[in-house]
């Protein structure tokens, strides 16, 4: 009971004051697939197709499960494609049919 | 980012299994950005380089901007007053691009007050004066107890707060980012901006260190 109360009250982003242990103090040099993610989602968020509230609720959406398996940029990947899709900017099938035309196109070679 | 190509020890172990994903496969993620950046230029939604253009503002935007920036707070008492009363405008007086269109805070460091930035929801950092936060500052540790206990934390940085500093925490959002100006050294008197930017590091931008001793 107390762990689905925890899961209703505190959403999987919402880590203000739960205990935590030791800082890692990690640093990494931004991948070209991060600084390509993160420039994405600056763009859209200019031009009000996905705004960073919109983007953070779209990575809470994905549950705790799929937040702590995928990286930070992958989730926001995640996140962009499913608000076009609620938003109806894009269609599930147009992105499934981009994704396969982008994928063909990679491994042409 | 690395292939995903090695999900886990299972896959090895029926040696008839198919190895998949040979090295070479487009990663899914970076399929699926890639596909969402071509529909909305397709869809005349953004401009085709402006993903690119966008890339190369965030390599300009660096820690040394927000150096260049308290030094010249530092040296100039006008411009500090205008820093700490409206941080966005004086960041584009200075020449700085607040590219993301968010709402700049400057909160000065004092002999009685110590200030820490923190996004317990996410990220949220002032991007235009510092550039991408590193990875610590997005980590759990970092958001759950910057808000819970600060001076612990600060010391895992090596930054010891004398209990009679108060320690103002400041949680970040959408819109509103924080700066923290730190203090000026003692013995930096007749320094130049130039050299003044040499001692401020990010970390003390941030609030979770000082400004480098001269």
């Amino acid at each position: 009971m107390l762990e689905k109360r925890r899961l209703v009250i505190r959403p999987p982003h919402d880590l203000g004051g739960l205990p935590e242990g030791r800082l890692v103090r990690s640093e990494h040099d931004m991948t070209p697939f991060e600084k390509s993610c993160h420039a994405l989602l600056n763009v859209l968020d200019r031009h009000k197709l996905v705004n960073t509230e919109e983007k953070r609720r779209g990575v809470e959406d994905l549950g705790s499960e799929i937040i702590g398996k995928l990286t930070y940029y992958e989730r926001w990947a995640v996140s962009a494609s499913k608000v076009l899709i609620e938003k109806k900017i894009i269609t599930s099938e147009e992105l499934g049919k981009k994704m396969t035309e982008i994928r063909e196109r990679l491994t042409e070679d | 980012m690395a292939a995903h190509t090695h999900e886990g020890a299972h896959e090895h172990e029926d040696p008839h299994a198919p190895i998949e994903a040979a090295a070479g496969e487009p990663d899914y993620f970076d399929v699926l950005q890639m596909a969402v950046r071509e529909l909305m230029v397709e869809k005349g939604l953004i401009g085709a380089g402006e993903v690119r253009a966008m890339i190369e503002t965030l390599d300009a935007h660096e820690p040394s901007r927000g150096a260049a920036l308290v030094a010249r707070a530092w040296s100039d008492p006008g411009f500090k007053e205008r820093l700490l009363a409206d941080g966005t405008a004086a960041i584009v007086e200075f020449g700085i691009d607040n590219y993301d269109g968010t709402k700049l805070i400057v909160l000065e460091q004092t002999p009685d007050t110590h200030n820490l930035v923190v996004c317990t929801l996410c990220s949220c950092y002032p991007r235009p004066v510092l550039g991408l936060p590193p990875d610590w500052y997005k980590s759990r540790p970092y958001r759950a107890r910057a808000v819970r206990e600060p001076r612990a934390l600060l010391a895992e940085f090596g930054t010891e707060v004398p209990d009679e500093v108060a320690i103002r925490v400041h949680d970040s959002t959408a819109n509103m980012r924080y700066l923290v100006l730190p203090m000026r050294p003692e013995g930096t008197e007749g320094w130049s901006e130039e050299d003044l930017a040499e001692l401020v590091t990010r970390d003390a931008m941030i609030g979770v260190t000082t400004a480098r001793e001269p």
